[in-house]
């Protein structure tokens, strides 16, 4: 351990060619990744690749009709973006509820996504938001849907010599709203999270996606079928597409929380989260 | 055993600095070891409890989860002791002291590091603002209403002395 390598790349071509070397890792922030090395989960690490330099990953910029938020921006960066708050209200308030202030500081997004854990906050945001994982392995580049992204619990896409470049979202308005249930309000690990988004392109969409429920992200698409068919959404029809979410719910009992608890509050977070959006 | 060292300069406490680390170092453990800046503590060593705070560019982060070899020439980093002659530290430490907030103190640095964050973006925090913002910093002694009352005794001093 004590041998290991530190490179840092110039560019995101350099980064990727040595992140093809077996046992090489991209840091960035660093919050999740230097705890796992201590608690010895990366016995086989060789190298570490600094990441958290490279310009664009730390930039939120448009690109034609889409918005591109770079994987080496931070929590922080998101919450306080101007743009973000206006037009994707459900990633800012899931980014604010990651860690506590600190965390926030030096967590990404990138980072976020790409441990892959069944728990991550912005992961359902992106979701609901629809948006493409922009990958590139220093010469080509390919989008993936987030839903395709992800295999099972710290397993993705990515293949050696791969990195996330960032988040590319359809840039539109869109309203929403990001719940999660943790053992405290404030620094916790969601038991289960939810966020909602919507917009209106002439008729009202709904993305209903959660979190800790199933081995990855679930979207919940009888509810938001089922909200899209609604004329109006009253307390009836908040309470039926509530239904419809812990029905689709699979969560397991683990130390957090159990099985049980979690699919009954799949359907109360929805609940005020409609609440909240339809008031 | 070739050890493979980094070589990383960056802004301490106000000063150029250049230091070699190896890879798995962190920001914290620099502080204690190279620079013998003791106030930032290992607490958790995994960015639950914030006694390693520190403010990097301006902003707190855990020193505990920050690899020093990430450092950049353009970073400032500033611990509790770059903030020895800063009125608005002082005034914090002070009404911690008399607010009686301080028992073992080993999160002191933390609790101070984040009030002050604190009060250089909002010099009047009411009782939630408080709480939030030193939502990442655990006390497992005094509790936090002492702690809270320092803060608020702070803002006022600091206020009234502008």
């Amino acid at each position: 351990m004590n041998n290991i390598q530190f490179i840092r790349p110039t560019s995101i071509q350099a980064a990727c060619e040595a992140l093809k070397n077996p046992g090489f890792m991209p840091v960035s922030g660093g919050s999740d990744l230097v705890v796992k090395i201590r608690n010895g989960l990366y016995p086989n690490l060789e190298g570490l690749v600094d990441i958290g330099d490279l310009s664009p990953l730390n930039l939120i910029r448009t690109d034609e009709n889409r918005v591109i938020i770079g994987s080496g921006c931070t929590m922080s960066q998101i919450i306080n973006d101007r743009l973000m708050q206006d037009y994707f209200p459900t990633l800012v308030k899931a980014a604010s509820t990651v860690g506590a202030m600190q965390i926030r500081n030096s967590a990404t997004i990138g980072g976020n996504v790409a441990n892959a854990s069944p728990a991550g906050d912005t992961i359902p945001a992106l979701y609901s938001l629809e948006a493409r994982v922009m990958i590139t392995d220093g010469n080509n580049a390919r989008k993936v849907p987030i839903e395709e992204f992800f295999l099972s619990p710290g397993k993705t896409k990515l293949e050696a010599g791969e990195i996330i470049e960032g988040f590319s979202l359809l840039f539109r308005k869109t309203r929403g709203e990001f719940l999660k249930l943790g053992e405290r309000r404030a620094h916790a690990i969601s038991k289960i999270n939810m966020a909602v988004s919507t917009w209106n392109d002439g008729r009202d969409h709904w993305r209903i996606a959660m979190g800790s429920v199933a081995p990855t992200v679930l979207r919940c698409p009888e509810a938001e079928e089922y909200l899209e068919k609604c004329a109006t959404i009253d307390d009836a029809a908040i309470d039926k597409a509530a239904e419809l979410a812990c029905n689709t719910a699979k969560p397991i009992s683990d130390l957090r929380s159990t099985s049980a608890y979690r699919k009954k509050m799949a359907g109360v977070l929805l609940k005020r989260s409609l609440q909240a959006l339809t008031k | 055993m070739g050890k493979n060292l980094i070589k990383i300069s960056f802004c301490l406490n106000s000063k150029k600095v250049e230091i070699e680390v190896s890879p798995q170092l962190t920001v914290l453990e620099m502080l204690r070891r190279d620079f013998r800046l003791t106030a930032a503590k290992e607490g958790c060593g995994k960015g639950e409890c914030g006694a390693c705070s520190v403010l990097l560019n301006g902003q707190p982060i855990n020193s505990c989860l920050k690899l020093a070899a990430t450092l950049k020439p353009g970073d400032s980093l500033i611990s509790v002791e770059g903030l020895n002659d800063d009125k608005l530290m002082q005034n914090i430490q002070e009404a911690y002291v008399e607010e009686g907030a301080v028992q073992c103190g080993f999160c002191i640095p933390g609790m101070t590091m984040a009030s002050y964050y604190l009060l250089k973006h909002n010099s009047t925090p009411d009782e939630h603002a408080i709480k939030q913002a030193l939502s990442g910093n655990i006390c497992r002694c005094t509790g936090y209403r002492k702690i809270e009352a320092a803060v608020k005794k702070a803002a006022e001093r600091t206020k009234a002395n502008e």
